[in-house]
């Protein structure tokens, strides 16, 4: 690798204090660990987001598919301050989540993925990519937009947005505004976890993410489907 | 202000909202038609997170009143705090916006 | 009147079902209810569909003339029941009458419903079509917001508490793991819904103080029930079902009129009319199928139909008499909670159930020498109710 060119063609990297790793109990009762990875999880975690390329329901794929580029952009030092936090349960990857910096006072929220349904990973990390930046980072806004309808209407609404005016840099929808004062209103409601993690649960987290087959990653995403009967 | 007609049965005096062809205690069939009057007693509330389609506003209130007459209601309470048996005023404002048009409810404010 | 068998029934999975029709869900069931009673090629008299919404929730209508052709059952009667939640249970009592009265001799009861083809707001919002327009569903109230107002009222007067709420769940999804039509296949704990200082997050407030997990989820799904005469069960190679007992009371519609808010009298008088027909008291039932289609309606419901004093519901929950290896097993399938609320199916499907743990059929989740079952099915907010009790012969 031509070191020079390859210099110009990374971008400058922010410094970024690291999150701080929590524990949430799910409804079940099991405790799943959010934590921020770093590029050499990303092989790993492609593995998990391949799969959902061919769900389209509720635009698995396209979240999927815009996921897959983003992280692998991360890895291969093509995306500017990016950042991805995941959500382990027993060491399996329950979900992902992703942004990045887009300025000293701004952040862009860029995908959220769940691969277990039903047990609110996907919000709880949400609110742990909304945490980072706006407890950790000094950032005074996120700015969000949402693929799917589900997406729309629990976020936007939920949180209470301010929409803006503008492209966000996905192309969609137009995007909304979580400034750091409606983030510490609805903190309470909305954020959960618990510092520090019991060593041995981060050690577990930390030592591998485990990830399940391709169609056992698919089934659970769409459900059962093979009938009873 | 003109809020909703109510019902007082002419011939055992039961009040009712909303109306009834025929009297819900006696079955007669003519009735007074009244107004609710006076302050509004919060019999139970509840505080809706989880929107209906059409609605965008997180945290509304809705109760069900008492009024000093006997007319009880439905309506959305404005209030910062809420309680039981709380004594409440009516006013008649929008509620809820269908078809692109206002529709106009009870609105209950601390008395 | 004459007897009433339930002679053939059929289900299939309660949940997300995408890929495929309302109509063709019913007509599975349908012709499984026909082939598990052998009915071979004696014609179905008449036809009952339960189902709430199709015209909102599908844009299909007549849905009762559909399955009939789906199935070729034709020149069959058929109609279709609207009883909001409680459209299962009042097509169970139109076929039940339809066979006592002597006019059919074999009648095909489906309960359907395909829900989530809108989206959950909108399902929402066609659900809450059941409420007063003027009085009550201008203020945006909703299903969870009548039963957060009743739920209130319950917690002041007898002392229920949240806990007791999500017990009802956390029971419930137990019972539902066992039950592999469930729409939820999943354990909770009380702990991470309830106990947990952040438990507020992970199970967060619907309509106060109605929280996530106190509310059925929105289901697709149906289940179906052949109910013959005598003569013709005599002739079937099944294991029939006597319907024993059938009742319907109605109350006012809205809430606010209702002589006592916490009164559930719809289901007392529902309740007591299809105990007097069976002949037997609510002390005779071995397990019961109520519509918790919110947890605070188990405890209230289980007290209104007459098996545990007015406000004890809630203490026999604590003592596990509830569960299915105590003294009154209460939704062994799941309930509303855990199997999914396809609100037509819901009336269909806790008679299916009932039939299962009557014949001995019900796998993990059977009641030991269960003879006599109860099922309740909630239309409004209680104001119709529809109350079955079914007996092993």
């Amino acid at each position: 690798m031509d070191m020079e060119l390859e210099a110009m063609l990374r971008p400058p990297e922010t410094p970024m204090a690291p999150y701080p790793p929590k524990m949430i109990t799910l409804a079940t009762g099991a405790k799943m660990i959010v934590r921020q990875v770093d590029r050499s999880a990303v092989p790993t975690l492609l593995k998990a987001v391949r799969p959902t390329l061919d769900i389209p329901r509720d635009y698995y794929d396209v979240v999927g598919a815009r996921l897959y580029a983003e992280l692998l952009g991360w890895y291969r030092h093509r995306v500017r301050d990016e950042f991805c936090l995941v959500g382990q349960v027993d060491g399996y990857l329950a979900g992902i989540v992703n942004s990045r910096l887009f300025s000293t006072k701004t952040c862009i929220s860029l995908h959220t993925l769940s691969l277990e349904r039903g047990l609110r990973i996907g919000a709880h990390l949400f609110a742990a990519k909304m945490e980072y930046p706006l407890e950790y980072l000094d950032i005074e806004e996120v700015l969000i937009t949402a693929e799917s309808p589900i997406g729309f209407r629990r976020w936007m609404i939920e949180y209470g947005l301010e929409p803006r005016d503008g492209q966000h840099e996905l192309g969609g929808a137009d995007y909304f505004a979580l400034t750091k004062d409606i983030y510490l209103k609805n903190k309470d409601r909305l954020v959960a976890g618990e510092r520090p993690v019991p060593p041995d649960l981060l050690e577990e987290a930390e030592k591998e993410i485990k990830i399940r087959a391709a169609d056992k990653i698919r089934e659970k995403i769409e459900g059962v489907k093979e009938e009873t009967q | 202000m003109k809020t909703v007609t109510a019902f007082r049965c002419k011939k055992c005096g039961l009040v009712m909202y909303p109306g009834h062809l025929r009297c819900l205690k006696c079955n007669n069939r003519e009735f007074e038609k009244i107004e609710p009057e006076g302050a509004a007693k919060l019999l139970t509330y509840t505080v809706i997170e989880q929107l209906p389609w059409g609605i965008d506003e997180r945290g509304r209130i809705i109760g069900v009143v008492e009024f000093e007459n006997g007319v009880k209601a439905m309506g959305v309470v404005q209030a910062e705090e809420v309680s039981m048996g709380q004594k409440l005023q009516a006013a008649w404002e929008p509620v809820r916006y269908i078809a692109g048009e206002d529709v106009y409810g009870f609105t209950f404010y601390p008395a | 009147m004459k007897a009433v068998y339930a002679a053939g029934v059929g289900m299939t999975r309660f949940g997300r079902r995408d890929e495929v029709s309302l109509v063709d869900m019913m007509a599975d069931v349908g012709l499984q209810a026909i082939d598990d009673a052998g009915l071979g090629e004696q014609p179905v008299d008449m036809v009952y569909v339960g189902n709430m919404a199709s015209g909102l929730f599908n844009h299909q209508v007549s849905v009762a003339s559909a399955l009939v052709d789906r199935l070729n059952l034709m020149p069959a009667a058929a109609d279709r029941v609207e009883n909001g939640p409680a459209s299962g249970g009042s097509a169970i009592k139109n076929g039940f009458l339809a066979v006592a009265s002597g006019y059919a001799d074999v009648v095909l009861v489906v309960g359907g419903e395909k829900m989530r083809e809108v989206i959950g707001p909108k399902a929402t919002d066609v659900v809450a079509c059941m409420t007063h327009m003027e009085a009550e569903y201008v203020y945006g109230v909703t299903l969870p917001a009548m039963a957060g107002m009743f739920t209130r009222l319950y917690m002041e007067k007898y002392g229920v508490t949240r806990e007791h709420l999500s017990m009802v769940a956390v029971k419930n999804h137990k019972n539902g793991t066992l039950n592999p039509y469930a729409h939820i296949q999943m354990e909770i704990s009380l702990f991470g819904i309830y106990g947990h200082p952040q438990s507020h997050v992970t199970n967060p407030v619907v309509a106060d103080p109605i929280h996530l997990y106190d509310c059925c989820p929105v289901s697709d799904g149906a289940a179906a029930v052949l109910l013959v005469s005598e003569e013709m069960a005599k002739k079937l190679d099944a294991k029939p079902v006597l319907v024993a007992g059938v009742g319907q009371a109605t109350d006012t519609h809205t809430l606010q009129e209702r002589a006592e808010p916490t009164d559930l009298k719809a289901v007392r008088i529902a309740s007591e009319k299809a105990f007097d027909l069976a002949g037997i008291k609510p002390k005779d039932i071995d397990v019961a199928e109520l519509h918790d289609a919110f947890t605070i309606l188990e405890i209230a419901e289980s007290e209104h139909a007459g098996f545990f004093k007015k406000g004890e519901g809630a203490k026999a929950l604590v003592e596990g008499k509830t569960q299915i290896g105590g003294s009154l097993p209460i939704n062994p399938s799941g309930g509303l909670k855990a199997r999914g609320h396809p609100v037509g199916a819901t009336g269909v499907a806790q008679a299916v159930e009932l039939v299962w743990q009557l014949r001995g059929e019900a796998g993990d989740r059977q009641v030991k020498k269960a003879k006599n079952g109860f099922s309740l099915n909630f239309g409004g907010f209680g104001n119709n109710v529809v109350s079955l009790v079914l007996r092993r012969v």
